[in-house]
């Protein structure tokens, strides 16, 4: 009823390798795009810049990351070091002179670079071993910003970035900004998106499913598993550089913490492993649901007329999301991309769901 | 003061009672955005600090404002999140908040380019870049009180004066925790070891500092005369123990001013008679503004939190704080009357001329130039039952100390 049809059915290959299997998905996809096109115009500048803003970013990092261990499945635990090699390396570019878009290449070659150097000694180790080596990688990247003054800028470890700019043209209002954002994560959802129904993304999930049946089909696992590493290096380190671009101006060790990595592997677990929506959903829950709680739980208290101490104002809301996270976990253990992709089949064949698909 | 303390009072209570209608006569309520950490990493310190922002509020309040306008204390929590920092301050900024204090350094760091840009006040005492102390580079940023760099540098003058002016020969040791907090003051400390002719030696712990065995068995084979600790929390308690167990008696240990009466109980009051720590406030409950509050708040049962937290240097920390932000309201209002602004409270901080809250802190005095207020600190030691200043007020090598404040900030300038 509401999808205008009942089930997909291909009858060609060109039909199943289509980019939206069905036309809802595209227009919806459309309404997004036309939505986030139009968010300066409809959003007040708080929502703009500082909830949708890091909110795009954030995903567009989270795809990266979603690439490795979503699509071939090496579990990531270094994730926000990647990115800060990006955030500062673009920053160091920038502030020696280099345009901005250079600086951001920069950024994602050098994340890119180290990110597969870790790649190479990782890859001869699998699951549980892989995750201790990336999470090695993030102690040395930590270790590296808090000795190295050069790098992190002086004793603060704060390094000024440049004012943004891109084709020689100073962007500095928040519009301008929120479109930078927009851009670089639509690129990158474009970039997912196409990954699904190409030879590269097949063998990405061979990969994840079992390497040794992909190797016995002759797909090269350690190639791909490379590829893999490399891209979404890439991609997680123009998205720090990004970050800092726009959002905070400045890098410090804190915003590429262990701790952010640790944020970065849960946006895309409790989204859901290998799915693009899911991950939109999950950067939304993990990075803007606690801010949100605390609000509600202060509103809340206020109106109720409690008087509640500082503190536990700020500790309900940190055990309410923390039961969130828990209860869509129980209710969904594949993440939010499922729970969103089981409404929608439910909906395809709805209200006629008793005819099988 | 019994018999006009009442009146006044009802009065007081009559006047906030018929306040809420007619509102528009009243000058707009001052506030002040605290965005802490009240749940991740700075919770030692953010209680007492906060509740003490409530309760000195609550006073002010009570004895009618600043110049008849309200004082309103905002505390939302950010976990320690920049970006959650920066959210709080973009949503008070909206509000209409112009002064905010974040009391995080990673927090701090992350609002100081909006603030610069938007022109905000950000307190930022004892946390965040210590060269914001620089009022010709960060315009809109206020570190008052002492930087890590000037009380280090303060700490070796008390040094000197143990050892009758002359440091040669003498060994002081230095353990920190080894990132940005614990390495700010080595530069100072090295530039101070070359002028005053004392070996330095460094200790670096490795976060969180639960595990110093390593550390405290080379202090012992160096045998330090004194021993500088820049370390938080529960690391001093740690620190304690593994002195303890090395023979090192505890009277060596000088920490840094993060050391209140929780890490006291840890380690025992009686075990940790004669452990130092650099202040820029007095510790203990003998103070005038304390038993004000006692008096006025906690005794008729409005306090914001427990008593005991109000047992706490910190608390005394969080009094001086906001005894500053609001005699800075004060100031803004006496040159500029109502409503304050942006720009006449930054005039009214930068008249603050040694105001000391009535012997709460050490007197600072604000000016353009220094954002700092001229960094004073003292050396306090505990007795067992409360903090004994062993030096007076000490603005020691402040220009050593400022020659690494323009380094630092003409890097910033350089952007």
């Amino acid at each position: 009823m509401f999808y205008r049809l009942s089930g997909v059915h291909h009858a060609s290959y060109m039909s199943d390798s289509r980019l939206y299997k069905i036309p809802a998905d595209r227009n919806l996809a459309l309404f997004f795009l036309a939505l986030g096109l139009a968010a300066p115009f409809l959003f007040g500048s708080l929502y703009l810049n500082s909830y949708v803003l890091p909110w795009l970013v954030w995903t567009a990092a989270a795809l990266g990351l979603n690439m490795v261990t979503g699509w071939a499945g090496q579990l990531h635990l270094g994730y926000a070091a990647v990115m800060a090699v990006g955030a500062y390396s673009a920053v160091h570019a920038a502030k020696f002179g280099v345009p901005w878009e250079f600086a951001l290449l920069i950024g994602g070659i050098s994340a890119s670079v180290i990110g597969s150097l870790f790649a190479f000694a990782a890859l001869r180790v699998k699951g549980l071993y892989l995750a201790l080596t990336t999470l090695a990688m993030q102690f040395v990247m930590d270790w590296v910003l808090t000795h190295s003054p050069t790098i992190s800028g002086g004793s603060h470890a704060s390094l000024q970035a440049p004012t943004f700019a891109l084709l020689g043209q100073k962007i500095t209002s928040d519009t301008g900004l929120y479109y930078v954002a927009f851009g670089w994560c639509l690129l990158v959802t474009i970039f997912m998106l196409n990954l699904r129904r190409t030879g590269l993304g097949r063998a990405l999930v061979a990969v994840r499913e079992k390497d040794y049946a992909a190797a016995v089909l002759g797909v090269n696992s350690f190639y791909y598993k490379f590829v893999a590493f490399a891209t979404s290096s890439f991609i997680g380190g123009v998205s720090g550089a990004i970050l800092v671009a726009t959002f905070f101006f400045l890098a410090a060790p804190e915003q590429f913490s262990v701790a952010v990595s640790i944020q970065a592997l849960a946006m895309i677990i409790v989204g859901g492993l290998g799915s693009i929506i899911g991950t939109y959903f999950g950067v939304a829950l993990i990075l803007l649901m606690p801010s949100i709680v605390n609000g509600i739980v202060a509103g809340g208290a206020s109106t109720l007329g409690l008087k509640l101490n500082v503190e536990s104002l700020a500790h309900i809301p940190n055990a309410v999301y923390g039961a969130l996270i828990i209860i869509i976990l129980m209710i969904e253990p594949l993440g939010l991309g499922k729970l969103y992709g089981n409404i929608r089949d439910y909906l395809i064949l709805w209200p006629f769901d008793q005819l099988k698909k | 003061m019994q018999s006009i303390g009442r009146p006044l009072f009802l009065a007081l209570l009559a006047a906030g009672l018929m306040s809420v209608p007619a509102e528009a006569a009243d000058p707009e309520p001052f506030r002040i955005g605290v965005c802490y950490d009240l749940s991740k990493a700075y919770t030692f310190a953010t209680p007492q600090v906060s509740q003490a922002a409530l309760d000195l509020a609550d006073l002010v309040n009570l004895k009618g404002g600043i110049d008849g306008a309200p004082v309103k204390v905002i505390v939302r929590d950010h976990g320690n999140e920049p970006q959650r920092g920066v959210e709080c301050y973009e949503q008070l900024k909206r509000e209409g908040v112009f002064v905010f204090d974040t009391l995080s350094t990673p927090v701090s760091m992350a609002i100081l380019p909006r603030a610069m840009k938007d022109q905000r006040i950000l307190m930022q005492s004892l946390v965040g870049r210590g060269d914001a102390v620089d009022g010709t580079v960060f315009k809109w940023v206020y570190p008052v009180g002492p930087t890590y760099w000037g009380q280090a540098a303060n700490d070796i003058a008390y040094i000197k004066q143990l050892h009758d002016g002359n440091l040669s020969g003498v060994k002081v040791g230095f353990v920190y925790f080894d990132y940005p907090f614990g390495q700010e003051p080595i530069e100072i400390l090295k530039t101070l070891s070359e002028k005053e002719g004392f070996e330095l030696i460094l200790y670096p712990v490795p976060l969180p500092g639960n595990d110093q065995a390593g550390v405290w068995s080379k202090v012992r084979r160096d045998k330090p005369d004194h021993i500088i600790s820049w370390m938080l929390a529960g690391a001093h308690v740690v620190a304690a123990k593994e002195m303890k167990r090395n023979g090192i008696p505890i009277e060596k240990y000088i920490s840094v001013n993060w050391l209140n009466e929780v890490d006291i109980a840890n380690i025992g009051a009686e075990a940790a008679k004669g452990i130092k720590r650099g202040t820029n406030v007095v510790g203990g409950q003998n103070v005038a503004l304390y038993k004000e509050i006692m008096a006025e708040i906690y005794d008729k049962g409005k306090g914001n939190g427990p008593v005991e937290k109000t047992r706490d240097v910190l608390y005394n920390t969080g009094l001086a704080m906001y005894s500053i932000v609001f005699e800075a309201a004060r100031k803004a209002v006496a040159i500029h009357g109502h409503p304050i602004t942006a720009e006449s409270y930054k005039a009214g901080l930068e008249k603050i001329e040694n105001y000391d809250a009535s012997g709460l802190m050490a007197p600072i005095t604000v000016t353009a130039d220094d954002h700092g207020g001229g960094g004073r600190t003292r050396i306090e030691m505990w007795d067992g039952k409360t903090w004994v200043p062993q030096t007076d007020w000490l603005a020691s090598y402040q220009n050593i100390v400022w020659q690494v404040v323009k380094a630092s900030s003409s890097r910033f300038k350089g952007n």
